[in-house]
């Protein structure tokens, strides 16, 4: 995907998150847009871009919120990287698949963010981490999956780039 | 004059004569109806019902080409009017909840302006994630507002001010896992303190609290007032679970906030905090 596509996509999910998520949440949580976009880029596109557009986005994101910058940066990066790890071995055009991939991809990204989140002294009890908020983020940031992962994948064929 | 002639003068008369008279007895106000008519128009009242309903349709289908002409403009003039109405029914009732809550927090500063110097402020965004309770604020250091005033709504308290800009500023909500805050069992005098879980969750946990207070689920829990920022007496929540702490000398609480986080969109930054409310709290 060009820089500038997703950084524009980047931006409209930064800003839906930060305003009208808030009004689909359940149970308190929202999806996570951007991780959702990170990491279908990394499933079609592989280990490099799924890490390199997953630290770039949480870059910015963490800029955006204007403290610990860096912490949504490694935790997108890790996602990013292992859906295109997983991606790689698995049949990218399916889209059971890529719901998958994004669960595990999702929790994955958000365990690193809880570890780096101890390491900043920022605790938080483990089961409402994973329980109340890791757990329900995943399956609902999955649960929206289905409905950007064919237009990215028609995306990207237009756009020539080789699954 | 001729027989003839006499006797059509004669019909005549009388025919006018019972005409006229029929005319003066069958007045639309009268109330009694002749047998033979009322038989009659009985008869009659099947058929007339099938012509007209006949005539009716026969009506409609002869205008149904002439009223099709322009129907579609019609319609669709139609749908784009019920469009609008429901947009502004929509907007109307926004102007109506938004003039509620706005009443509210109005009368709400009344009320506390003796205690407090009130700003009133609009929730523009949130924190992207779901680990952290952060809000960002229409206000900044253009309206006054500077870090550490403290956020509350009529319901109860919201949070500090952690960051300003001009024009915004940034609120660090009391369900932020880094937010902690010196607390009170209102009933029972026992004091703790009161963290926030995650952002999202919408409740918060009081820990420290002494193994012999007698605390109850449905005790309210307020500020204590020992710190720097938060005045004593300001409402958290209520108690709505005990636990006892692993360390085994205090209990925990959770306590589901007054505030509605989930739901919050206007707010009062407390820029001041009178005197008389601070010689209040320091006399408990």
């Amino acid at each position: 995907m060009p820089v500038p596509v997703f950084l524009l996509l980047l931006g409209v999910a930064l800003l839906l998150q930060t305003t009208i998520l808030e009004q689909v949440a359940v149970i308190g949580v929202k999806p996570d847009l951007v991780m959702l976009l990170t990491i279908l880029n990394g499933f079609l596109l592989g280990t490099r871009e799924g890490a390199f557009l997953g630290f770039a986005g949480g870059l910015i994101e963490d800029l955006l919120v204007g403290s610990y910058i860096g912490l949504n940066a490694l935790s997108l990066m890790a996602a990013g990287y292992l859906a295109g790890a997983v991606g790689v071995r698995l049949n990218r055009e399916h889209t059971s698949v890529a719901v998958g991939v994004t669960f595990i991809s999702v929790m994955t990204g958000l365990i690193v963010y809880y570890l780096l989140s101890l390491f900043l002294g920022i605790y938080i009890p483990v089961f409402f981490a994973l329980f109340r908020v890791a757990l329900p983020t995943a399956f609902y940031t999955a649960l929206l999956a289905p409905f950007f992962f064919k237009r990215l994948l028609c995306f990207i064929k237009v756009y020539g780039q080789e699954l | 004059m001729r027989w003839v002639t006499a006797k059509r003068l004669l019909f005549l008369v009388v025919l006018l004569t019972v005409t006229l008279a029929a005319m003066r007895i069958t007045t639309p106000e009268r109330t009694w109806s002749a047998p033979l008519e009322a038989k009659f128009r009985d008869i009659l009242a099947p058929v007339q019902t099938g012509l007209t309903w006949i005539g009716r349709q026969t009506k409609q289908l002869v205008a149904l080409p002439a009223s099709l002409i322009g129907t579609a403009e019609r319609n669709r003039a139609l749908e784009q009017e019920v469009a609008r109405l429901r947009s502004d029914i929509v907007r109307l009732n926004e102007y109506r909840l938004e003039n509620q809550r706005l009443s509210l927090l109005l009368e709400y500063k009344q009320l506390m302006s003796h205690r407090f110097d009130f700003l009133a402020a609009s929730v523009v965004a949130r924190d992207p994630g779901n680990w952290f309770g952060m809000i960002t604020l229409n206000r900044g250091i253009e309206d006054g507002v500077r870090s550490n005033m403290f956020v509350l709504t009529p319901e109860g308290l919201v949070g500090r001010v952690v960051t300003v800009a001009d024009k915004t500023c940034e609120v660090l909500l009391i369900t932020d896992p880094r937010s902690g805050i010196g607390a009170l069992v209102q009933d029972v005098r026992t004091h703790g303190i009161v963290e926030g879980v995650t952002g999202g969750l919408g409740t918060v946990k009081m820990i420290h609290i002494s193994n012999d207070a007698p605390v109850e689920k449905g005790q309210a829990v307020i500020t204590s007032g020992l710190s720097s920022i938060y005045p004593k007496g300001v409402p958290i929540g209520e108690i709505t679970d005990i636990q006892a702490e692993s360390s085994g000398l205090f209990e925990s609480a959770t306590i589901r906030p007054y505030t509605d986080f989930n739901r919050l969109e206007e707010v009062l930054i407390v820029k001041t905090v009178l005197p008389e409310a601070v010689s209040s709290s320091e006399g408990g």
